[in-house]
């Protein structure tokens, strides 16, 4: 007895509808962009400026923008483009490795916590309570002193203190997904836990997760900035975004581009992720498919 | 242990407690979900188990498959007490245990294929692997009626029926020989229900697998059972072969569910008296004392209210909880 | 006397990322004053969405009603302005829905919920709906009145909260109720109650209503005329005894033909209809049931779904049934 096939549809897999459904979505498709390029500047910047970022020209500075320098350059002759390039990494880097951190920590103690529920469950959420209202800038300084301004440190503190949002949505996820038939049927077949956990619940939680950590991705690089700028954050010379526009500070009056430009930097990259977020929530979201 | 006995349930209870508190964990209120439940299945049989929402009958039947952890009572499957076996223990059991349910939506991982959906208990219990494993993969595809080239589909590219039918192509893979069945048609269309129940129907007359088929449908339960039993608040108010049930109701709670039931033919329907019953149903968290029925029942006098009659046979198989029958006096 | 509702070649056109899906694709009804009628279907016939369109509470953005008319006492609705609508909603037409858990407001008293509808229709102060309000609670069957309307819905059971919704449905004494699928959500003890306290209300106001449902055995023991819907079209409609009796359409003979009946000796198999519904993106030519159908003649791809009379007063879109004539069994 054969029946007829329900749709009339294309077939697709679930990241594949995401996918189709994400690429609909101009704004998500110009952030990604957005990203892209930057990304691959902040990449190839040593290949394609004729400047390091710790070159300094004693003739040329506080210059505005020009054929040479086509930002303009600092207070020691540096030039500016090069610098948001070789800034942007930093600023990539940290948005992007400290989510690691962040997943490498908050998924796992969410969804342990879920799982086993009960007593346990009770204790863990209590101490991440804690972990939330610790204040998180004494946290980083306290890093900064042990572990110095290198960017490594950077990762770490931001990591540290965002991975407790992760924590909460993934057990909160888990938690929702343990109550599902087709989890209670895995266990009529005799699952083992680990196995439920693996192959049921992490990859349906995955959707909301992913989003959150795109939407973490500006406020860290923020953070980094923000870090940077009141000095707990890179070390000089190396240029990030935040001790650019400290720099800068200095000289306000005499080249206010040299402020403007990183923080225009700050503003696009944030936008351009919080877009890409935007979409990526809409595009897995199942409930809007079709 | 009669021969051909493949479940026996004795005197299950099933009691959820109610706790607050930040570390302690008070205990504040317990809800009697199952309260002494006692009935056995046969090989190859169906019995029908009725009730309303929230009288205990799914959890009746996730306490048999030890998906919940039963308060008191044992759980006989072929002979062996299944509440006293360790997780260990019962994985190979499990085999032999299945369950089908009802939300066509939510019993299918979304991101599972139909191939991966269906083998699950293949791959959990190690039955078979490789080509034997696509091999029988395609057999219960068609054994269900699917089409075997939708293998590779997801749940979304099914409609209801057919994510039903994914369901029991699921429970047949690893040959169990009983099939708790909750609520397998509630959530389809009525037009699509028949064709589910007779596909249930032929699975169960090929391979021989007793059913605990759970729903709150009685037309459909009578359709399918060998026998019933009638449940209200967590205990068994009447239990009888099929066909005796349905002639001779002697419960008034029995009576009440068939008068509710209304049938598809506006003349019958012109004809027929309702048994409407007043209030509602009582918290399971603080239940009637005496008979669970009383505060509703339409025959009530003065025994009902103090004293709990007993689930006692009338004659001929039939057992009935109710102080209208003499048997029913503890 | 011309009917309190006439809604004529009805169709509401859902604009979806996959393409056009012709959720309502002309259907036409009526409703007398004070009698019942029911609108039978399956999930996805568009049967809720019809009675979403008289009132016209579809989300604008995907939704539209492209035409018809929908004459209730003389007045085309689809024509209305908005404050007129506003006035219609809950004063001469009321809906009860499906859902007790998400109809009701949860942050406000349900006795707040039933003077709201009072306050807006009647003009009354709040102070003056109390009494009101209790005697609407004592007529649906809610003990201690005065008390409970000062709780909030999650004390309430989901058929406590459909009396509720049905105190609020009366509350303007409406002229007509669309109740959508009332009893789908509880048990079937309550949903006898809530049946019967619905036909006692109704018989005593004089007050029409559309049942929409998809059990066969509410239709009968409720209603007085029966529209059966598939696909988003009416496939047959008559006065239930007859379509019961004599269907005209193999799919309201299918339906019937698979239910298991209390009444009947059990049979050993039941006789299901086959396939399923079709998808609504991409609809065959033709009659809609036709892949379904077993009776199908190569005259059923270009049929246009003209109604043929069956017998006086009872019409199928099948271009088999003539005269009373089907190929299929009587009941």
């Amino acid at each position: 007895m054969a029946v007829v096939a329900s749709t009339s549809q294309p077939h697709h897999t679930l990241w594949g509808d995401a996918f189709i459904r994400l690429r609909r979505n101009r704004l998500a498709i110009a952030g990604g962009i957005v990203i892209l390029l930057i990304g691959l500047g902040a990449i190839f910047v040593p290949l394609i400026s004729p400047y390091g970022y710790a070159k300094q020209d004693l003739d040329a500075i506080l210059q505005g923008p020009s054929w040479g320098h086509p930002l303009g350059t600092d207070a020691l002759g540096r030039d500016v483009l090069t610098r948001l390039f070789y800034g942007a990494r930093i600023s990539l880097a940290v948005g992007l490795f400290a989510q690691a951190i962040v997943l490498a920590i908050g998924l796992p103690v969410g969804a342990f916590s879920a799982w086993v529920g009960g007593r346990v469950d009770n204790i863990i959420m209590r101490l991440v309570d804690v972990m939330y209202a610790f204040p998180d800038i004494l946290l980083i300084i306290l890093l900064r002193a042990i572990l110095g301004g290198t960017i490594y440190m950077m990762f770490l503190a931001i990591g540290l203190v965002a991975w407790v949002n992760v924590a909460r949505l993934s057990r909160g996820q888990i938690l929702s997904l343990k109550q599902q038939d087709f989890v209670t049927a895995a266990r009529a077949m005799g699952a083992s836990g680990r196995y439920i956990t693996l192959r049921h619940l992490l990859p349906n939680s995955l959707g909301p997760i992913i989003v959150a950590v795109t939407f973490n991705v500006p406020r860290a690089i923020f953070a980094e900035a923000a870090l940077s700028y009141i000095g707990i954050g890179i070390n000089p010379p190396t240029p990030s975004w935040g001790n650019m526009i400290r720099d800068g500070y200095d000289v306000i009056f005499a080249a206010p581009y040299l402020m403007i430009f990183p923080a225009i930097a700050i503003g696009i990259l944030m936008l351009a992720f919080t877009f890409l977020g935007d979409g990526l929530r809409d595009a897995l979201d199942p409930r809007l498919r079709r | 242990m009669g021969k051909d006995l493949i479940i026996e349930v004795r005197n299950l209870t099933k009691y959820f407690t109610v706790t607050s508190g930040l570390f302690l964990q008070k205990r504040i209120a317990q809800v009697r979900a199952v309260d002494g439940v006692t009935f056995a299945i046969h090989k190859g049989e169906t019995l029908g188990l009725v009730g309303e929402s929230g009288c205990g009958k799914t959890t009746v039947g996730k306490c048999l498959l030890q998906l919940y952890q039963p308060t008191g009572g044992k759980v006989f499957f072929q002979g062996k007490d299944l509440c006293r076996l360790s997780e260990k223990e019962l994985r190979p059991v499990r085999q032999k245990l299945q369950v089908i349910f009802q939300d066509p939506y939510g019993s299918l991982n979304p991101r599972f294929t139909a191939t991966d959906i269906i083998g699950e208990p293949l791959r959990i219990q190690g039955i078979a692997r490789g080509r034997a494993y696509r091999d029988r993969i395609v057999e219960l595809l068609n054994l269900v009626g699917l089409a075997s080239y939708m293998a590779d589909r997801y749940p979304h590219e099914f409609s209801g029926g057919q994510r039903q039918r994914l369901g029991i192509a699921r429970a047949l893979a690893s040959q169990p020989s009983f099939i708790v069945c909750d609520e397998p048609v509630s959530a389809l269309d009525v037009s699509i229900q028949a064709q589910i129940i007779n596909l249930l129907d032929d699975v169960q007359e090929q391979f021989g697998i007793a059913y605990l088929f759970i729903s709150h449908d009685l037309s459909v339960v009578r359709h399918i059972s060998d026998r019933v039993a009638v449940m209200y608040l967590g205990r068994l108010m009447e239990v009888s072969d099929r066909d005796e049930l349905y002639k001779r109701p002697l419960h008034p709670y029995t009576q009440a569910l068939l008068s509710a039931v209304p049938i598809p033919d506006p003349v019958v329907e012109a004809h027929r008296a309702t048994i409407v019953l007043k209030g509602e149903v009582p918290s399971p968290i603080n239940p009637p004392s005496g008979c669970l029925f009383h505060t509703r029942c339409p025959k009530a006098f003065e025994p009902c209210s103090t004293v709990t009659p007993l689930l006692a046979d009338t004659g001929g198989g039939h057992a009935v909880a109710c102080h209208l029958y003499p048997a029913s006096q503890p | 006397m011309a009917p309190l509702l006439k809604v004529d070649d009805l169709a509401t056109y859902f604009y979806t990322q996959g393409g056009v899906v012709k959720a309502v694709d002309g259907i036409s009804y009526e409703v007398a004053r004070g009698e019942t009628i029911a609108l039978m279907g399956e999930s996805g016939c568009g049967k809720t969405i019809s009675a979403l369109s008289i009132l016209r509470l579809l989300p604008a953005s995907q939704v539209k009603i492209v035409a018809g008319q929908v004459l209730f006492d003389g007045v085309d609705l689809l024509k209305a302005s908005k404050k007129e609508m506003r006035k219609v909603r809950g004063g001469n037409i009321s809906m009860i829905f499906q859902e007790p858990m998400t109809s009701l407001n949860p942050v406000l008293t349900i006795g707040r919920q039933i003077s709201e509808v009072l306050e807006l229709h009647q003009n009354m102060k709040r102070r003056e709906t109390v009494q009101e309000v209790i005697r609407l609670l004592n007529l649906v069957g809610i003990p201690q009145a005065e008390r409970r309307m000062r709780d909030y819905p999650h004390h309430f059971s989901g058929g406590m909260r459909q009396r509720v919704m049905i105190a609020i449905a009366i509350s303007c004494r409406p002229k007509l109720i669309i109740a959508d699928e009332p009893t789908t959500a509880v048990d079937v003890t309550i949903q006898a109650q809530l049946l019967e306290l619905l036909r006692g209300i109704t018989r005593e106001l004089n007050t029409s209503l559309i049942l929409i449902t998809h059990n066969l055995g509410i239709v009968a023991r409720y209603a007085q005329r029966i529209y059966v819907m598939y696909a988003g079209r009416i496939v047959e409609h008559g006065p239930a005894q007859d379509v019961y009796r004599y269907p005209g359409h193999p799919y309201t003979a299918g339906l019937l033909a698979s239910v298991p009946r209390l009444d009947e000796p059990r049979k050993t198999r039941l006789t299901p209809v086959e396939g399923q519904p079709p998808d609504p993106l991409y609809p065959p030519p033709g009659c809609p049931f036709q892949p379904r159908c077993t009776y199908g003649v190569p005259q059923c791809q270009r049929s246009k779904g003209d109604f043929v009379e069956v017998t006086s007063g009872h019409y199928s879109s099948c271009c088999l049934a003539q005269n009373g004539v089907t190929p299929w069994e009587k009941t």
